[in-house]
């Protein structure tokens, strides 16, 4: 039996009287590729937000990695945060003004320490070596996306969480990508929870779940 | 903010240094309306004398830079004529303008001409022996006008003056006469003698720690009282080197100039800090602004793992590192700032305060970090999910 790395039950979020995320009862292994899939508005990224310590539920059990987010400070959020969870979003979130090595060292410095040689062999990880002093302005799309997933990698997380990594990218980049992120999965065997729109991507996990208005409505693994 | 911060610091920076300055030329200037040291034999009730040979001595005591003139006087009653009118007066023997030279100073000039300025004089000061001003009050009475010769006896010692000029001062002095000192040693048979000397110092405004008879002081109190150019220790310096004296502030004018001052030192702290408070809510309203801005940023850095004290450390630096920079250039441009003041108002130019660049650099560091308090608390409450959308 797989070891479990996420559970929740009635997991709920509410936004005054909307409610984003209807109780949900999810487990995720560890290991696991996880695609979660719906339109807009489906939950996907509040359940997301969740997972990764950005948001608190409204109500519902939800324990990653034996850490129970509930009773989590916020101090304590932060430090899940940088130690256990990378992120990576749909709009790069780069600081502008910091080149490539420099936006990953700057996740360096909220974990533990800078080191410039660690930052460049990241970024080497994901094919941009050539493009460490470069500032996000200078780089396309899906390099800014590789710099992204460098800075969620770097820290060793155990849960990589993607936000519709591959929005914003053609259907080339959107390829360099998945397989970068299934070549880093193989090696670092991290967890992946990944929302996204396009089934190509969803076909890249291991178990896809469907969400339609704050309710999980299905469920596919691989291969169904 | 950067701008705030060094228009902050250099409106402060030029007011304090200013207030040096302005409390130096307003202490100047009131040296112009009168002596505030009175120095006077020990005995005077009992018609004690200084004596003359003791006044270059005053130029070579410990505070003789803050000494900018003296006077000595000689009083004595005689009778005075000018034609057909006589009466009885008092003259005043003094110096006018005397060249003095004491030994390893530097020639100076001494008289009533120095620390009395604003005496009103129609006619020339007393250049030769045998000339006097005469009060105004006393040449109406006598019918004297310049030009003219007044004769005055003393028991059977007799001077004639001639009369080069009338005084108008609104005071007693309106009704004496006004001769050389030396002659009017010899002709009250009194050489060598002087009544008071008048002096004035420049002084600092007295405080407690001033107020206290040094009498009662210890070794290191009496030090520092001696070394604090208070006008009681100045008049101790100079009681010190004349023969048989006391010397005593005369307090009207001194308290009066040591209020001035003190207001006026307690102004420019005011305005300065007055500066540095609007540099703050100025410094305040632009972190704002930025924290609004950089909303994402700090949504990212929460996102990535920073806790609030690294978003803190990370703001606060940034927050510092630009108010040694403003305070570095708000000190150069308040010093250029009082410098153009001083030149424009006291026509003299200003000497750089280097003990302002720390104050100005560290109020800068101050004034930004007293206006990031409350930015930097909206910036910990901004929640990552927001922040990133944006």
């Amino acid at each position: 039996m797989m070891d479990v790395l996420i559970e929740t039950r009635g997991l709920t979020r509410n936004y005054g009287e909307i409610c984003a995320l209807k109780p949900l009862d999810l487990r995720v292994n560890n290991g696991e590729w996880l695609s979660i899939m719906g339109h807009s508005g489906s939950g996907k990224s509040t359940l997301l937000n969740l997972l990764g310590g950005l948001d608190r539920p409204s109500d519902g059990f939800i324990r990653v990695g034996g850490e129970d987010l509930r009773v989590l400070s916020e101090d304590g959020m932060a430090r899940y945060r940088r130690e256990f969870v990378g992120i990576i979003f749909q709009q790069h979130h780069l600081i502008p003004y910091l080149t490539a090595v420099e936006n990953i060292m700057m996740a360096q410095y909220f974990h533990s320490v800078p080191d410039e040689a660690e930052a460049r062999t990241a970024l080497e990880r994901v094919g941009l070596g050539h493009r460490l002093k470069n500032r996000p302005g200078e780089l396309s799309g899906g390099e800014q996306q590789r710099v992204c997933i460098a800075r969620a990698i770097i820290n060793s997380p155990r849960l990589l969480l993607g936000d519709e990594p591959t929005g914003n990218l053609d259907h080339g980049s959107t390829r360099v990508v998945m397989e970068l992120l299934s070549e880093l999965r193989a090696e670092e065997q991290f967890t992946i929870i990944m929302v996204t729109h396009n089934h190509e991507v969803a076909a890249w996990g291991d178990r896809t779940i469907y969400l339609d208005d704050g309710v999980m409505v299905r469920e596919e693994l691989k291969g169904d | 903010m950067l701008i705030s911060i060094i228009m902050g610091a250099s409106v402060a920076t030029a007011f304090l240094g200013l207030a040096g300055e302005l409390s130096f030329r307003i202490a100047m200037e009131m040296r112009n309306y009168g002596a505030n040291i009175l120095v006077e034999p020990m005995a005077a009730e009992q018609g004690g004398f200084l004596s003359d040979a003791d006044l270059p001595k005053i130029k070579t005591v410990f505070w003789r830079y803050n000494i900018t003139g003296f006077a000595p006087y000689l009083f004595g009653v005689i009778d005075i004529s000018a034609g057909t009118k006589r009466e009885k007066s008092v003259v005043t023997g003094t110096w006018f303008a005397r060249l003095l030279t004491s030994e390893g100073e530097d020639e100076s000039i001494q008289g009533v001409k120095v620390i009395a300025p604003w005496w009103g004089l129609s006619g020339t000061w007393p250049e030769a022996v045998n000339e006097a001003i005469i009060g105004a009050a006393l040449a109406k009475r006598l019918g004297v006008v310049s030009g003219e010769e007044v004769t005055t006896t003393k028991e059977r010692r007799t001077q004639i003056f001639r009369v080069v000029g009338i005084v108008t001062t609104g005071g007693y002095e309106e009704e004496q006469l006004f001769a050389p000192l030396a002659t009017v040693q010899s002709l009250l048979g009194a050489p060598g003698r002087i009544s008071r000397v008048l002096v004035s110092a420049l002084t600092v405004p007295m405080d407690d720690f001033g107020r206290r008879d040094p009498a009662g002081m210890s070794k290191e109190e009496y030090e520092k009282w001696y070394c604090t150019a208070y006008v009681t220790s100045v008049a101790k310096n100079v009681e010190e080197v004349m023969s048989g004296s006391r010397a005593k502030p005369i307090w009207q004018i001194a308290s009066a100039e040591g209020s001035l001052l003190t207001k006026l030192n307690r102004l420019m702290i005011l305005l300065a800090l007055l500066a540095l408070t609007a540099a703050a809510t100025a410094v305040s309203t632009s972190l704002m602004a930025s924290m609004t801005e950089r909303s994402p940023e700090i949504a990212l850095m929460k996102a990535i793992g920073a806790d609030s004290l690294q978003i803190i450390i990370v703001l606060l630096g940034e927050i510092l590192v630009i108010s040694s920079v403003g305070g570095l250039i708000g000190y150069l441009c308040g010093e250029q700032l009082a410098g153009f003041v001083s030149r424009s108002v006291f026509d003299a130019s200003l000497q750089p305060s280097l003990w302002l660049l720390p104050t100005a650099v560290v109020s800068a560091m101050t004034v930004a970090m007293a206006g990031s308090i409350m930015p930097l608390r909206k910036a910990l409450a901004i929640e990552p999910v927001q922040g990133l959308k944006g």
